[in-house]
């Protein structure tokens, strides 16, 4: 028998009208919970594209000071190139350091405009031949102190930092989203046993005449996924409105030399809302199915 | 149109609602079931609609042992009877009209359909003026009606009413009957519980007497006792 639509329309929204309060309630948490969820999503790929900079075997930095010589500059170049530990060099002079720079910070037009090529710091990236962690800290430390060198920083170290960072970040931000989630579930799924509990009159007079189990059903499983879905839809939304604050709040090159930008695509985010939306739903669908299934008598 | 075979019926609190019953009912039949309170009427009528199944026993409502009946095929067994109780049932929040339409409404009876018929059973049941008007603006016999429409609206095979004059005085209670009288010369049986003495006197048809969940007295042309 097919179920008509007017009827579905017109029993969900006077099911979710009836108990506003706790609707909300419901909705908002669905929100809050996937909009941590999201938060922590793009944390990690940014994080992982910012740590793909690091490719093509390139160990450790040797960041020169901005008013290093020329000089400084070409006697440290020619120690590199002639010491049989290191297998290659790559020169960035603040030209190109800077164009590096506008386009890991290409959302951030601001930032760009408050730097110029003379703030940023030329650099040798080398790949040593040896890339164990004591063989390449210890090759590194050697130019720690030269005239010229500001520092040596390792690749090793500041990735291992950041994903280890962003690692337990994303884990702590999971292990919350999730009793959130399963908060959001239980209020569901409650919202749904009181618009029962309302109904109840309805429901007896409907079994009475005749209607078949899925059409008493199918209005509050449709509560409970709208419950979902809406939840889903604003954190979505919110967190496309927090996207640029996001990419400000996290650190930029500047606080951790090298690893640039931590952007995130338009692609990424597009499958990061799809999961929102589809756990959102999910959510909502378990929520109203566990009601329906154990408060139901039908 | 409605037997029962040997059918027992025990509550888990082992309180026996019905012991061994067998009674045959035929299309058309106005069967009045009788008997003290906790006798077992309701249950023989709850069985017959299957919201209860019976420990022992086959029931055959309209040729089907309704013992089989798969769940998902129980809402189509209930179209075929229609239910009218003392407490009326009807859904305070809804107009006379939108009650009736609702049982039509709820097995997928198209617009078309809901718009000529709910008109036409309540001006059978002499409510067509009140069709906007909400329950609690009736009186109890005006209610009953209502849920009378409600139960007759889809024209099924079978009418149940467990005590339907419960709730109302003689007078009241004489105008309800006549309606179902009405509705069991159009060919519905009609199996109705009560403990009015004066209907069953008065309108002398097959009376059931049931006493302590034993059937002890199958009378056709009945009298209350």
């Amino acid at each position: 028998m097919p179920v008509k639509f007017d009827y579905l329309l017109r029993e969900t929204t006077s099911n979710l009208g009836r108990n506003v309060t706790i609707t909300l309630a419901s909705i908002m948490t669905v929100a809050v919970s996937l909009a941590l969820v999201g938060a922590s999503l793009m944390l990690r790929s940014g994080v992982e594209n910012a740590t793909q900079r690091w490719q093509g075997g390139i160990e450790f930095v040797v960041f020169l000071r901005i008013d290093a010589t020329q000089q400084q500059i070409d006697s440290l170049n020619s120690d590199l190139e002639q010491s049989p530990e290191v297998s290659k060099i790559v020169f960035v002079d603040q030209e190109q350091a800077y164009k590096e720079f506008q386009t890991l910070f290409a959302d951030s037009p601001e930032l760009i405009d408050s730097v110029t090529a003379k703030d940023l710091p030329p650099s040798f990236r080398v790949e040593p031949v040896n890339k164990e962690v004591e063989a390449v800290e210890s090759l590194g430390v050697t130019y720690e102190g030269r005239s010229g060198v500001d520092q040596v920083v390792f690749a090793s170290k500041t990735i291992r930092l950041i994903q280890q960072l962003s690692s337990r970040l994303t884990v702590g931000i999971f292990v919350i989203a999730a009793f959130l989630l399963g908060a959001a579930g239980l209020l569901i799924l409650n919202t749904i046993r009181m618009a029962m509990f309302a109904r109840r009159r309805e429901i007896e007079v409907m079994k009475l005449v005749g209607a078949t189990n899925w059409f008493i059903r199918v209005p509050f499983m449709l509560e409970g996924l709208v419950q979902g879905l809406v939840g889903a839809f604003l954190a979505i939304a919110g967190l496309a409105a927090f996207k640029p604050f996001f990419q400000k709040w996290l650190p930029s090159a500047q606080d951790i030399p090298l690893v640039g930008g931590f952007q995130v695509s338009g692609g990424e985010m597009t499958v990061i809302f799809m999961t929102l939306g589809v756990v959102g739903v999910a959510i909502g669908a378990i929520g109203a199915g566990i009601a329906v299934s154990r408060f139901l008598d039908v | 149109m409605i037997t029962l075979e040997n059918v027992t019926k025990t509550y888990k609190n082992s309180t026996v609602a019905l012991r061994d019953a067998n009674v045959e009912i035929a299309k058309g039949e106005f069967v009045f079931l009788v008997g003290a309170s906790g006798s077992g009427k309701s249950t023989f009528i709850r069985l017959l609609n299957k919201e209860e199944t019976p420990e022992k026993g086959h029931i055959y409502v309209a040729g089907k042992d309704i013992g089989q009946l798969s769940g998902w095929k129980i809402p189509y067994l209930r179209r075929n009877i229609g239910c009218v109780f003392q407490d009326f049932k009807l859904l305070p929040t809804k107009t006379v009209f939108e009650n009736v339409a609702f049982a039509l409404e709820v097995i997928g009876r198209p617009r078309s359909v809901i718009d000529s018929q709910v008109p036409a059973i309540l001006d059978l049941v002499g409510l067509g003026h009140k069709s906007d008007g909400f329950p609690t603006e009736l009186s109890g016999g005006e209610q009953q009606r209502v849920s009378v429409a409600r139960a007759f609206v889809n024209r099924p095979l079978i009418l149940l009413a467990d005590e339907p004059t419960g709730n109302l005085d003689p007078a009241t209670s004489v105008g309800i009957m006549k309606l179902l009288d009405r509705i069991n010369k159009t060919g519905t049986t009609v199996v109705m519980a009560t403990h009015d003495r004066g209907i069953v006197d008065t309108m002398r048809r097959r009376v059931i007497e049931i006493d302590r969940g034993a059937i002890v007295r199958d009378q056709a042309r009945g009298v209350y006792e």
